[in-house]
């Protein structure tokens, strides 16, 4: 048994993709327990009866249409001319269109690209340091994690079996908390900043009606979404019939032609996201079987005791995990194992899934496989280590709130009935 | 809303759109793998490793592809039926597939590390 695992785990460092790993480790399970192997098919086949699932293709697409266009632009433009009287005005700016889009388009690192490309030579140019910049950059690219739809959020839902409605709620105050934090430092950090712009009420009133058509998406989704007018399912329709009709026949900022090339990029990332959940249906099922968790729960009971101890070992575990694994990955291996085990602990599933995301927001910032450092280390032309020394005030101050969302459920909670 | 059976032609799009998307994605080498450990590697040492892990990978799909098309014979042979009174044979043969393409895309790949970039 430990021996199979140790060969899985060396199949998988030697760069077999994770699908490929889990069916091997649920193939050998099911063969040992003497079940016949089309069980795998049967298993994979229970992707089709997942109702949410539909949410993770529409989503997605839509964030491609979106990272494709020029409302980036719009958006940094609206929000200055909203905001750029304020002290550190711009760096919160940033921190909140980051954290939108984010929400919208998946932390797939497409926020640096198309957001941080913009707004890093603004910030260079207002005079703000050039490292805090960088640091502030990197760390924005998966900021809005636990805001409504991000797709993280969601796939966590599909999971765990907890209503994606209550974690859409349970993610607000902690995602705002990030916020708020983060933004405070750039206050802070930049009090004594000259370069502010004026207000001008007719640069807001331009950036409003260049900005007219994508405003209501955010208002539409999210008051659909959180007044429980639309299903996820239907949000995400809406959401990617809007940015077709908008993008595509309004703004004609896509050509048509460019449609199947974005289709099918967008469509690749879901098929890489899918066949990990399709043979994981089967692993989980055969772990459950197999009375895994409770073994695990036993294992970890001897070394753990109390909530709060357990809770500590899990943010460790949660930081080494997300510095390692992507994040759909992640949730779809991880969760299933450690649910269980959470629940006998006392911890709430909803306030875990926040505790999840939020860690995991932070592996995107941690050597060696932290995604945010290495696309703001190639778009930017800096070394990892001086990415990663720019982000870490920033990460520290996110590790802080991270301990806090973990030991104040209230926080997650308190929004739920 | 609609028809009765909307929702599970729907459900079963997107099954047959993650096993579509998931050829592609290894087509494209873009399914999800861990490579800290074999970016690091020197190229020589790196053909070795990417030659087991797409051996490895072959042969799991191809096991998947097999046993999925089991699955569908099962249930071509029980008369099993989806969204009122389809066979279900036709939707789940989107399994061995979609198996099979891409353990040949990963058969490919091995051969060509093995043989070289001529194949």
């Amino acid at each position: 048994m430990i021996l199979t695992g140790l060969l899985l785990a060396v199949f998988m460092l030697l760069g077999a993709p994770l699908f490929s790993v889990i069916a091997a480790g649920a193939m050998l399970g099911f063969y040992r327990a003497e079940i016949d192997l089309s069980v795998m098919a049967i298993e994979f086949f229970g992707l089709s009866e997942m109702p949410i699932l539909v949410a993770i293709p529409l989503f997605t697409f839509a964030g491609f249409v979106l990272s494709e266009s020029n409302s980036p632009q719009r958006l940094v433009r609206l929000s200055n001319a909203l905001l750029g009287w304020f002290p550190g005005g711009l760096a919160i700016i940033s921190l909140a269109s980051c954290a939108l889009f984010t929400a919208f388009t998946g932390a797939s690192g497409v926020t640096i690209i198309a957001l941080g490309a913009l707004l890093y030579p603004a910030l260079c140019e207002a005079g703000y340091e050039e490292k805090f910049n960088l640091g502030l950059i990197t760390t924005s690219g998966s900021l809005g994690l636990l805001f409504a739809p991000s797709l993280p959020l969601i796939l966590y839902g599909i999971i765990s079996g907890v209503s994606i409605d209550n974690l859409f709620l349970a993610g607000i105050i902690p995602g705002l908390f990030m916020l708020v934090l983060l933004a405070g430092y750039s206050f802070w950090k930049n009090r004594h900043a000259r370069k502010l712009t004026k207000v001008s009420g007719r640069e807001v009133l331009a950036a409003i009606r260049e900005s007219i058509w994508e405003l209501p998406l955010p208002v539409v989704v999210l008051g659909g979404i959180y007044s429980g007018y639309f299903a996820v399912s239907e949000a995400a329709a809406v959401t990617a019939l809007y940015v077709i009709f908008v993008e595509m026949i309004v703004l004609k900022e896509i050509p048509w032609r460019e449609l199947p090339r974005i289709m099918r990029e967008s469509m690749v990332l879901v098929g890489a996201i899918l066949m990990i959940l399709g043979v994981s249906l089967a692993s989980t099922n055969y772990m459950i079987d197999a009375g895994v968790p409770e073994r695990l729960f036993a294992v970890v009971d001897s070394y753990v005791a109390g909530q709060a101890s357990f809770l500590f070992a899990l943010l460790i575990f949660l930081l080494i995990l997300g510095a390692i694994l992507d994040i759909f990955s992640a949730i779809i291996l991880v969760v299933p194992l450690i649910l269980p085990v959470a629940s006998q602990y006392g911890v709430h599933p909803v306030h875990l899934g926040i505790v999840f995301l939020a860690t995991m927001e932070l592996g995107y910032l941690t050597p060696p496989v932290g995604l945010n450092l290495f696309i703001s280390s190639f778009r930017f032309e800096r070394s990892i280590t001086e990415i990663f020394r720019a982000t870490f005030p920033f990460f520290i101050l996110l590790l802080t709130s991270v301990i806090i969302i973990a030991y104040w459920p209230a926080l997650s909670l308190v929004l739920l009935d | 809303m609609g028809f009765p059976w909307t929702d599970g032609a729907i459900r079963l799009a997107v099954l047959w759109l993650g096993l579509v998307g998931g050829i592609a994605a290894s087509r494209d080498r873009k399914q999800i793998a861990i490579d800290i450990v074999t970016r690091a590697l020197p190229v020589k040492v790196k053909r070795i490793t990417d030659i087991i892990a797409h051996v490895f990978t072959a042969s799991v799909t191809g096991l998947l592809a097999w046993y999925s098309l089991r699955f569908v014979q099962d249930s071509y042979a029980f008369g099993d039926t989806l969204l009122s009174d389809w066979p279900a044979w036709i939707f789940q043969l989107i399994l061995p597939i979609g198996f099979a393409m891409i353990c040949f895309r990963y058969v490919l790949r091995a051969l060509r590390e093995f043989i070289g970039p001529d194949l």
